[in-house]
């Protein structure tokens, strides 16, 4: 099977999209909101890589992330709440010529739909997978999630949180046929940008944390890091993820090869400063969509194979 | 004390009264007050209970009965697609004979996606065996909370009580919040013989084969049956202290009535100021508002209606491909009686997804079924769009 549609194989395309082609309704996000960063960046990952609308699928769960599908003129699906993942997959899986991106929040992805978050790393097929983490329900204004800070209170839990926070790319990474690993942050649009590039151009699942600033809900949580760049270490490598228009202002520079595991998995653990950047990346493993495909048969071939079943019940 | 509360906030006063032990729960609008409220509570002191934060809805319900099996007094909240991922825990409480109570403030099922107000979630879950009860104020939603545990521990049947999305849930009324010290004496703390408890082991949810299975069913039978005479009962006391009672169903102005109209939640309040104005101007137009949906009130259904000649049943409901489900319910209740105490049963859908359903609505309602000499066939979806 060639990755050309049925409706544009053949046909001559000789359409151009600029950043505004591919948006749609107006954003209703929060002004300050993490969120249009993201949402900025991904139009003109878009816009790079020309990619057609028709061709292009968002397939989201619940949260105030998952409101991204509504804001793109491709193809969107407004899933449900922890669903994205699988919704993406049963996508993926029947048409493979599809660019399949899921955008999910904190919530959506590791807690209500950590199950599927787990398999679906482990099925590794190629999309791009944003999880949109603000480290607080936002939504529902302002509740626990699991990635939210050893004692921020909120509403459910208003003496702090009990429980240290889970570590999204530790579990990643820890995770059968991980293949793809970054971590980057809404308050550096540049990292923000070259990394959805980055996992676009890889042949697999490619697993994003965007740290995303809540400004209503969780205002503090990256305060610090945003307001004092020397927080921040940038993973950086050959074979990683290289911005250089930063202007100086990032000077934290870590050489990391992220075909190394263990030291990735190392430096996914908490420290002092939020570390960006491509922490493993393997395309060794094999695809679903591919461990799946179903053999092209010419017809001679269908009716041979026909006539073996059909012989098992001969008489 | 008076407190002007919103209904969501009435139910955690509710819950709070009635001393909850245990509770869990899991953020979905339009509920989450509910919750929000009994987390401040509990934070503060003023509730000493538990509450357990989980991943999932379904990880609530289990964590409910987790609690509820160790013999304390549980509780948790949700709404539409949080109550269907509930489903199979659902089941779990109704046949392990779990007196958890919840509040599910109704909600639309999506696709498309839908915050307001229908009540096609709570109904879907009929055949789980909970108790359902739906409320039409914010006041009836606090008394009916404290009243749920009682029945619910009573019958060892989950109860759940229902609420409309923001017509009730975020709307503030006056509310008479009972004493403590009386609420304490109409309910007791939870005893139950069958817990788990390391004095006295049992094994829970074993094997049962198809030997001992039917019993089982037939037990929770005949206790769902039993808890329309526990809950009368349980009103009679809650009246002696309190000074109010709802019923399991109440008619309203129906004793010469032609015309009754069928609500429940919300729509009921319209409708009563609805029938109040075309009395006034002679019509014989009577209401019955249906509280308890399960265990269905047959008997107290077909003395509200066997008199009348017309009954219009407003569903903010559809089961696809059949009919509004109260309707059908109460057809099937008045089948079995003499042929001419038996009503016309006149089928509407209004207010799907939490489109208004205004006293012109209800006045339009009243004036169509007047003119039709027969139902028609299928139930009439009232000011849809062409």
């Amino acid at each position: 099977m060639t990755d050309c549609s049925l409706l544009t194989c053949g046909v001559e395309d000789e359409r151009t999209f600029e950043m505004d082609d591919y948006a749609d309704a107006m954003p209703r996000w929060c002004p300050g909101c993490g969120d249009h960063a993201v949402l900025t960046a991904v139009e003109r990952v878009l816009e790079k890589e020309q990619l057609r609308p028709e061709q292009t699928v968002f397939v989201s769960g619940i949260g105030c992330s998952s409101r991204f599908p509504h804001y793109l003129d491709t193809y969107g699906f407004h899933g449900l709440h922890g669903r994205a993942l699988p919704l993406a997959t049963g996508v993926k899986l029947s048409r493979p010529d599809l660019n399949v991106f899921v955008v999910m929040g904190d919530g959506d992805c590791t807690s209500i739909g950590a199950g599927h978050w787990l398999h679906a790393l482990r099925y590794n097929m190629r999309m791009v997978v944003l999880m949109l983490d603000n480290e607080v329900y936002g939504l529902t204004k302002k509740q626990t999630s699991p990635t939210t800070p050893l004692g921020f209170p909120t509403n459910t839990q208003p003496r702090g949180s009990y429980l240290p926070p889970l570590n999204p790319i530790s579990v990643m990474l820890g995770m059968t046929n991980a293949s793809f690993i970054a971590q980057t942050a809404d308050w550096v649009p540049a990292h923000l940008f070259e990394t959805i590039e980055a996992a676009f151009h890889h042949d697999g699942f490619a697993f994003i944390r965007v740290l995303q600033r809540c400004p209503v809900f969780s205002a503090n949580i990256f305060e610090r890091a945003v307001k004092s760049p020397d927080l921040t270490e940038l993973l950086v490598d050959d074979q990683g993820i290289n911005v250089t228009n930063l202007g100086g202002l990032y000077k934290n520079l870590l050489r990391h090869d992220p075909s190394d595991l263990d030291r990735a998995r190392w430096l996914a653990e908490p420290s002092d400063k939020i570390r960006l950047g491509l922490f493993y990346q393997n395309q060794a493993h094999p695809k679903y969509e591919e461990t799946r495909k179903v053999k092209h048969h010419t017809p001679a071939e269908k009716i041979a194979l026909l006539n073996t079943e059909l012989d098992r019940y001969a008489v | 004390m008076n407190k002007v509360i919103v209904g969501n906030h009435a139910v955690s006063w509710g819950v709070k009264l009635a001393r909850t032990e245990v509770i869990s729960a899991y953020p979905i609008t339009p509920q989450t007050q509910i919750v929000e409220e009994l987390s401040d509570m509990c934070a503060r002191g003023a509730l000493n209970a538990r509450f357990i934060k989980v991943e999932s809805e379904h990880s609530a319900m289990a964590a409910c009965i987790g609690a509820s099996a160790a013999g304390v007094r549980t509780f948790t909240a949700t709404s539409s697609q949080g109550l269907a991922l509930m489903h199979e825990l659902l089941h779990w409480a109704g046949l392990g004979r779990h007196p958890i109570v919840m509040a599910n403030v109704n909600r639309a099922m999506g696709p498309g996606w839908n915050i307001w107000t229908d009540q096609n979630d709570s109904l879907s879950q009929r055949d789980t065996g909970w108790i359902q009860l739906y409320c039409e104020t914010n006041q009836e939603v606090l008394d009916t909370t404290i009243q749920a545990f009682k029945l619910a521990e009573a019958v060892n049947i989950p109860v759940m009580i229902i609420l409309d999305a923001f017509f009730l849930s975020h709307t503030s009324e006056p509310v008479d919040i009972p004493d403590q010290v009386t609420v304490d004496r109409f309910l007791a703390q939870r005893e139950t013989s069958i817990k788990l408890d390391v004095a006295d082991p049992h094994a829970f949810n074993a094997l049962v084969r198809p030997d001992a299975y039917m019993e089982m069913r037939k037990d929770q039978q005949d206790w769902m049956r039993r808890a329309k005479t526990v809950y009368a009962e349980i009103e009679t006391e809650w009246k002696a202290l309190f000074g109010r009672e709802y019923g399991k169903i109440e008619p309203y102005r129906t004793d010469d009535a032609e015309l009754i109209l069928v609500t429940s939640g919300t729509v009921t309040s319209t409708t009563r100021h609805v029938v109040d104005q075309m009395r006034e101007r002679g019509t014989r137009v009577g209401l019955v508002k249906i509280k308890m949906f399960r265990p269905f009130p047959t008997d107290d259904i077909r003395r509200a209606l066997s008199g009348a000649i017309k009954v219009a049943v407003l569903d903010r409901n559809i089961s696809p491909g059949r009919s509004g489900i109260f309707a059908e319910e109460i057809r099937s209740a008045l089948y079995n009686i003499p042929m001419d105490d038996r009503p016309k049963i006149f089928g509407y859908i209004v207010g799907l997804g939490g489109r208004d359903v205004t006293p012109a609505v209800i006045e339009d309602i009243v004036e169509q079924t007047q003119i039709a000499t027969q139902p028609t066939r299928e139930d009439l979806w009232v000011g849809v769009k062409p």
